[in-house]
């Protein structure tokens, strides 16, 4: 059998693309609110309203929108127009498709006209004559057909109005209980896992080295007290000691990957030094040393390139340790808020309601991004070891 | 025998004083002194003044930790901060309950690994075995959390077979067997979770050592003797088997605890390990010094409990070596 | 009397087929001893192993090994499983691993009787006493594990648990290679008393020459999967006639192995 490439490599360059250049494909930031909570995904929201954005402004100071659904959960108008004809005297009229007309707002005077509408605002429901705890939007959307928004009287010189109908579906993986984009901060999640994954299995892996060689090239008692002190490590639950630490000391990104680190070289360790003493056992370290070199040439020129490959294995197969660690933290709301994170954002959906509101695409996303990342590093790792060892493709472990 | 109780028996010891050791010292790398940190504001003048000598703040360091190790193997973790109750009696209605989700799930998962693992490694390339490649792959890579929450959409949103959260329903069910059977109904999502996500990795474990066992000399014989395939495979295979599968579950374990904050804390379970996040959440240190004892407590009896298992399953420990080959 | 037939073994693996037996035809008489001596990889355990078939999935067994009225290479799984061990019984090298480490020797050598034979499990247990002690071991040595055994011991085990059923026929394979001298020729003469006076029939498969030409009544050669040459000891030592034969007898002579 011949071994193929295997696709773990080509999905893991994948992923690194993703990580680096995904978040430029999304003009605003991943924090930024695009359409209603709770959004579902635009290819199954069915009769929901898609979100509208358009602006008022000299060239176009009248809008037209079609409406072919209910009435939306909001609509917001915002912006600066400036008249340079002074004195000017303009209002901001809507009319329905039933004929009715409202001011949503005038102004007199000269300079700058600055409007900040939210149809939730209670002042805003008072000038249209409806109740606080009434929406002003069925006033505004009564029926289906064709809504007119334009700036009437002084025709403004510059500036614009911004006009926003938050959608009640969204791109293509919907909105958390933000109406944040959930394409965007899946995006952005990647970088996090990735970053903790590797940073942090680099740390562990670089400790583990350095302690395994050491117990296995020294021996004795520090080999035994190494050991001795791996065991005992191995043996007390970590997450619980991370969720202590992490609690105590604080939730930034580094310290995570420092503690992260700190407590998974164990099983590095333990592998280095198995290698270490069998190549101590094959004779020719011994005849070196014969010979009169120093234990930190042998280390470094001999046991160290020995070592090498079954590292680089360990490391791959080490990523999905940290990164499940992470996204445990951060699932348990362990992590820094302001980071966007796949375990973050689980944490956010379990927490703020995404079973009341039935969003799946708030859970699968993540979730599944964790397993396919795991996935691949596993599987890297595994072909890295069939290389370093060829007896294993032979031998068939699986 | 004796001499293989006495290295167990200390390995436990050491690693119960470190657990209390790295309790005492991470509560005192708090930021700020021990004193402001650990008196809450919210206390009165005489509550601090209790809780200084119940600390014995004012002490050495040396004699700080005697104390300390006094308390904990005395389960006295004084006052929580939130409730202002005594930490031990918090904590004490909650171990039951993180009891029965790890013991019920354990059992489970190991009694179904285990057969799937067995059947896996008599028909290779057949259909369990495949299963079991598939299903360990997937307790390796998917996090646990994420299952359960699909678990929780499934069977509590979409498809309301079961509570969403808790131990109890509200308003209580009159009746010691409806209380049960709500109970049950409580556990089935938390500890069944568990059980789906932990019988892959078992099975894998025991379908590896298996295939191993199988490979060896005396099954050959047990199979020129005549026996069954079934009396071949379980009595000479598995029994042969089973203490590096005990080996691997002794590994296993602290994982096992570190799942039990995850799972009691998607299914908003009355356990320890939510107790600690709350706890830790809420910076009620006493209290989350004192969960995480009690989950290292439980690490270490579980550890001694697989521990003897072995030493059972294994006659090489049970008799020693009287001679050697 | 057991007699194979043209029986050909060949191991299958997904890149070639690699031929263990070809086309073996040779009788193993009731109460004689036979032996088939050859160098590694010759063969030789293979043929053993088909006669009970126990060779892994992979091998694939032609013509036929007859026993009474059963083919063993055509039969039913039951029926093998009732012709093993109760009408031929296997000798590996107990000194190895073939004793199941974590039951004790006694009861493994129960085990047999109670499932072949039907014994109860106290007459079972006064049986094992009298195997082991016919094997020269004490009968205290059933509860022990074979860890706690040295390799002689071991293979005195398997012997006893050889002979537990009265089989017709004992196949033993190779089973002295892993001890000293001493303890081999200790162990292959309890083997071959036993059998002697129990008018057993033997199939001994051994690379030692000497070893097999001072006990046995006839003598089969193995070269490459193919029985070179059968005849009396006596003859096969005196006139060889194949030059495998005689590239053996001469590795002996040149080790210094007495011949007699």
């Amino acid at each position: 059998m011949k071994s193929m490439p295997r696709w773990s490599f080509a999905a893991f360059l994948f992923i690194l693309a993703a990580g680096l250049f995904g978040p430029l494909l999304f003009a605003n930031g991943p924090q930024s609110t695009v359409a209603k909570p709770f959004a579902p995904p635009a290819w199954m929201g069915g009769e929901a309203p898609p979100p509208l954005s358009a602006s008022l402004s000299p060239e176009q100071p009248s809008l037209s929108i079609d409406w072919k659904w209910t009435a939306p959960e909001n609509i917001s108008i915002r912006g600066t127009v400036l008249f340079d004809d002074s004195p000017a005297n303009a209002s901001l009229v809507w009319k329905t498709p039933d004929g009715k007309t409202f001011i949503l707002g005038s102004f007199s005077g000269s300079g700058e006209w600055s409007v900040d509408i939210d149809a939730r605002d209670v002042a805003f429901k008072t000038d249209l004559g409806v109740a606080p705890f009434q929406s002003a939007l069925g006033l505004l959307f009564p029926s289906q057909g064709n809504i007119r928004i334009s700036i009437e009287g002084t025709s403004p010189s510059s500036g614009s109005l911004d006009v926003t109908v938050p959608g009640g579906k969204w791109g293509l993986l919907g909105t958390d209980q933000r109406g944040r984009d959930v394409l965007s901060l899946f995006i952005a999640g990647i970088r996090v896992s990735l970053l903790v994954g590797i940073a942090a299995t680099l740390l562990a892996s670089l400790l583990g080295l350095s302690i395994g060689l050491a117990s296995g090239y020294l021996g004795g008692v520090i080999d035994s007290l190494i050991m001795r002190a791996v065991d005992v490590l191995l043996s007390i639950p970590v997450l619980p000691i991370l969720m202590v630490i992490v609690g105590i000391w604080g939730k930034g990104l580094w310290q995570l990957i420092l503690i992260l680190g700190l407590f998974s070289w164990m099983g590095t360790a333990r592998t280095v030094r198995s290698l270490a003493l069998t190549l101590r056992e094959t004779g020719y370290v011994e005849n070196l040393r014969s010979i009169g070199a120093s234990p930190f040439y042998i280390l470094y020129r001999h046991l160290l390139p020995e070592v090498l490959p079954v590292l680089l294995a360990t490391i791959s197969l080490g990523v999905p340790g940290a990164i499940l660690a992470e996204a445990g933290l951060s699932f348990l709301g362990l992590s820094d808020p302001r980071v966007i994170s796949w375990g973050r954002m689980l944490h956010e959906a379990h927490g703020f309601g995404a079973f009341t509101a039935g969003a799946w695409w708030l859970i699968l996303p993540p979730g599944l991004g964790i397993s396919i990342i795991c996935l691949v590093f596993l599987d890297m790792g595994r072909a890295i070891e069939e290389m370093a060892d060829p007896r294993l493709l032979k031998g068939g472990r699986r | 025998m004796r001499s293989y109780w006495a290295r167990r028996a200390a390995g436990a010891v050491l690693v119960l004083l470190l657990v209390i050791a790295a309790n005492f010292f991470l509560f005192r790398i708090m930021p700020g002194d021990a004193v402001s940190s650990i008196v809450d504001p919210r206390f009165s003048p005489e509550a601090k003044e209790r809780m200084r000598e119940l600390f014995g703040l004012d002490l050495p360091l040396h004699s700080q930790f005697f104390i300390y190790v006094r308390r904990m193997l005395t389960f006295d973790f004084g006052l929580s901060f939130l409730s202002q109750r005594p930490v031990w009696d918090e904590i004490r209605s909650r171990i039951p309950n993180t009891i029965a989700l790890l013991g019920s799930a354990l059992l489970l998962s190991s009694v179904i690994g285990t057969w799937l693992g067995v059947h896996a490694a008599r028909k290779r390339g057949g259909f369990v075995e495949k299963l079991v490649l598939i299903s360990g792959s997937v307790s390796f890579s998917f996090p646990s959390f994420f299952v359960q929450l699909v678990l929780l959409l499934l069977f509590a949103y979409t498809f309301p077979v079961f509570p969403l959260r808790g131990t109890v329903s509200i308003p209580m069910p009159q009746g010691t067997l409806n209380l049960v059977l709500d109970y049950i109904m409580h556990m089935v999502l938390p500890a069944g979770s568990l059980v789906l996500l932990g019988f892959g990795s078992w099975a894998i474990y025991v379908r590896n050592l298996m295939v191993k066992t199988l490979g060896k000399d005396f099954i050959l014989l047990a199979r020129a003797k005549g026996l069954s395939e079934e009396r071949i495979l379980w009595n000479h295979a598995f029994r042969s088997a089973l203490p590096p599968v005990l080996t691997i579950f002794l590994l296993a374990l602290p994982g096992i605890v570190s799942g039990a904050v995850i799972t009691e804390t998607v299914f908003s379970l009355h356990g320890v390990g939510k107790f600690l996040l709350d706890s830790i959440l809420g910076h009620d240190y006493p209290a989350a010094g004192a969960a995480f004892y009690i989950l290292g407590l439980l690490t270490i009896f579980s550890n001694l409990v697989a521990d003897a298992a072995y030493s059972i399953a294994d006659p090489r420990i049970r008799v020693g070596r009287r001679a050697e080959r | 009397m057991i007699s194979i037939r043209n029986l050909s073994i060949t191991y299958e693996t997904s890149a070639r087929s690699v031929p263990a037996v070809r086309d073996v035809s040779l009788n193993i008489p009731a109460g004689k001893i036979t032996a088939i001596v050859g160098e590694s990889g010759g063969g030789k355990s293979s043929l053993v192993y088909g006669v009970l078939r126990l060779l892994p999935p992979e091998a694939s067994l032609s013509g036929s090994i007859l026993y009474g009225g059963l083919d063993v290479v055509s039969a039913s799984d039951a029926r093998v499983r009732d012709f093993r061990w109760e009408k031929a019984a296997l000798v590996t090298q107990g000194a190895m691993n073939s004793l199941t480490p974590v039951i004790s020797v006694g009861k493994q050598i129960a085990e047999v009787l109670e499932v072949r034979m039907g014994m109860k499990r106290r007459e079972a247990a006064d049986r094992v006493g009298e195997l082991l002690e016919m094997t020269g071991l004490p009968a205290g040595i059933a509860r022990r594990y074979p860890h706690e055994l040295s390799g002689g011991q071991k293979q005195r085990v398997v012997i006893a648990m050889a002979m537990a059923c009265s089989p017709d026929f004992i196949l033993a394979d190779e089973p002295t290679s892993a001890l000293d001298v001493i303890t081999q020729a200790e162990v292959i003469r309890t083997l071959a008393g036993m059998v002697r006076e129990k008018g057993m029939g033997l199939l001994l498969v051994t690379h030692d020459l000497p070893l097999a030409a001072s006990i046995c009544d006839r003598l089969a050669v193995m070269h490459r999967g193919q029985i070179v040459e059968t005849g009396s000891p006596r003859d096969i030592l005196d006139f060889p006639s194949h030059p495998h034969t005689r590239a053996l007898l001469s590795a002996y002579k040149v080790l210094g192995g007495g011949l007699s």
